[in-house]
């Protein structure tokens, strides 16, 4: 059992044989190699990367069938092999490999990067962001668009910054909305 | 727009060559020779450089608010 320092949830313990290896980074980290996958049932189906190298580094992420069910995954064979997957054909989401899109959050509402997912074998668990070229998917996918978003979410956008105590807000939100244990995955 | 044959090169000012290695049927193998300073990268690469880079700025308010959206409130 080893302690983690997280950008979100306070101390998470963590068994070693969960971490997630990414040899190559992802595109702006690379150097950011070690990360582990948590999930809080509360939260589903959000699945957070955080960073075990960096505390303050932590991705919001979705399974990508929840967005879009009906995604074709396009990886090349180059990132198959590095995967340790077969590169003669596209890896089945689930039972080969988990299939993440990172989540963005601007004042038009999230979107997600369904133009480079994520893909781990959990078998191996070696992960990568897999760039593919010449994808119909958009980097920036509306996730809930604007007419579908609860109306009290515009409010909290227009309160002035002194309305937003800078501590409290932050801190309080999330954490009383999760339980102490998560499970990584 | 400039038409090339494999094997032929491209100046950009000075000190770019980009040279059509090989053309494939539906892929082109382009060799780019810059100086050390010019970052050379597939666009998609910078696009999702600079998604992830936004993504990673999320404060653990737009957290709370994502979490409030996907599970609004009975």
């Amino acid at each position: 059992m080893t302690l983690l320092e997280t950008k979100h949830f306070g101390k998470l313990s963590y068994e070693a044989d969960s971490e997630l290896d990414f040899p190559l980074g992802l595109p702006g980290f690379e150097d950011r190699k070690r990360f582990v996958a948590v999930h809080f049932v509360e939260n589903d189906p959000l699945i957070y990367l955080q960073s075990l190298e960096d505390p303050a580094l932590c991705f919001i992420t979705m399974p990508v069938l929840a967005i879009d069910p009906q995604y074709r995954l396009n990886v090349s064979g180059e990132d198959l092999g590095r995967l340790g997957l077969n590169s003669a054909r596209q890896p089945r989401v689930g039972d080969d490999v988990m299939c993440l899109s990172v989540l963005s959050i601007s004042e038009t509402g999230p979107t997600a990067n369904l133009l480079a997912p994520i893909l781990l074998n959990l078998r191996n668990r070696k992960a990568l962001q897999a760039v593919a070229p010449g994808s119909d998917y958009s980097h920036q996918f509306a996730l809930m668009p604007q007419e579908a978003m609860p109306q009290e979410a515009m409010p909290q956008e227009a309160m002035p910054q002194e309305a937003l105590p800078q501590e409290a807000l932050p801190q309080e939100a999330p954490q009383e909305a999760m339980p102490q244990k998560a499970a990584v995955c | 727009m400039m038409s090339r044959r494999e094997g032929e090169t491209i100046l950009i000012g000075d000190d770019i060559e980009i040279v059509i290695a090989r053309i494939g049927r539906t892929r082109v193998k382009v060799g780019i020779r810059a100086p050390r300073e010019t970052p050379v990268i597939a666009r998609e690469v910078k696009l999702i450089r600079d998604e992830n880079l936004r993504a990673a700025g999320a404060t653990a308010a737009d957290l709370s608010s994502l979490i409030a959206r996907l599970h609004p409130p009975a």
